[in-house]
């Protein structure tokens, strides 16, 4: 199975690292979709499919909790785990996240398999439908 | 809570550079000292001041693990891309020691990098810890704290 994933990071460097990542951990991509904030990433949403979001928290613009609120609010994207890839250390600022509805997040600096056995976890429970119970987040 | 800085900085950069820039690095006080071709500054802040991490790098190296994070070869590195990889490099070294630091009443700026030679003074000073790779002089490291208020 193959899903439509979005990137959403100011660094492109980070977003072609993430994408690769996904590529070489044998991640199914179907369309894939960067970002370089959290409102052009809802602008993408607005006329895409997506499956899977992967966001970074600092942005410019709009940052990664402003972003999750903003998706969260709408009906036809509340659905959609988005899974934060940061360098945040701050574990409140972390489990308001999780609060707000993130489906997990992941540290940096990250190993790719360890990225790659995370986000099989956290897709396997997309497709059995246990999107009620939060993921933790992982250090590498 | 940033006395003993120097051996979590350099655990910090150590595994920074070799989870996702495949590098690795030597701390060595004797090494040779060196201009630098790049600079990079995060600052971890909160209302009594704010702690400076810096990094100096060589523009050899920083070309290398610009090549070695995207998977491309250093010639097909350009400068936005070396830029950009100095400031994710500067990111996680911040965020990771921020993360050591275990204080959540401090957080994480943002991260800038610039040449050298664009900036006068921008190299640490001689407290900075050194590094190299297989011998040869790649960078040095210094922190900071400047225990005055931020204006955000």
């Amino acid at each position: 199975m193959s899903y439509n994933v979005l990137i959403v990071d100011d660094s492109k460097s980070m977003r072609r690292v993430i994408r690769k990542t996904l590529e070489i951990s044998g991640f199914q991509i179907g369309e894939y979709m960067e970002a370089a904030n959290g409102r052009e990433a809802l602008e993408l949403l607005e006329n895409n499919w997506i499956d899977l979001i992967l966001s970074d928290i600092h942005m410019p613009v709009m940052d990664g909790f402003g972003f999750l609120q903003a998706l969260k609010e709408k009906n036809t994207n509340m659905d959609i785990p988005v899974i934060f890839i940061t360098t945040e250390a701050n574990e409140d600022r972390l489990n308001e996240l999780m609060a707000l509805g993130a489906r997990g997040y992941i540290r940096k600096p990250f190993r790719p398999e360890a990225v790659s056995a995370f986000l099989g976890r956290i897709m396997g429970e997309t497709d059995d439908h246990t999107m009620g119970t939060n993921s933790k987040g992982c250090d590498f | 809570m940033i006395t003993q800085w120097e051996p979590i900085l350099k655990d910090v950069i150590s595994d920074v550079l070799e989870t996702m820039f495949f590098a690795m690095v030597d701390f060595d006080e004797d090494c040779e000292q060196r201009s630098f071709d790049y600079r990079s500054e995060i600052c971890i802040v909160n209302h009594q001041g704010r702690i400076a991490i810096s990094l100096c790098l060589s523009g050899a190296f920083a070309r290398m693990i610009t090549a070695n994070l995207l998977g491309i070869d250093e010639e097909q590195v350009g400068e936005d891309d070396l830029r950009d990889t100095l400031r994710e490099l500067t990111n996680m070294v911040g965020g990771s020691y921020h993360a050591r630091m275990k204080n959540h009443e401090w957080s994480l700026g943002i991260p800038r990098a610039w040449k050298i030679e664009e900036m006068a003074g921008a190299e640490p000073g001689a407290t900075g810890l050194r590094f190299s790779s297989y011998g040869e002089p790649i960078g040095a490291a210094a922190l900071e704290f400047l225990p005055e208020a931020v204006q955000n």
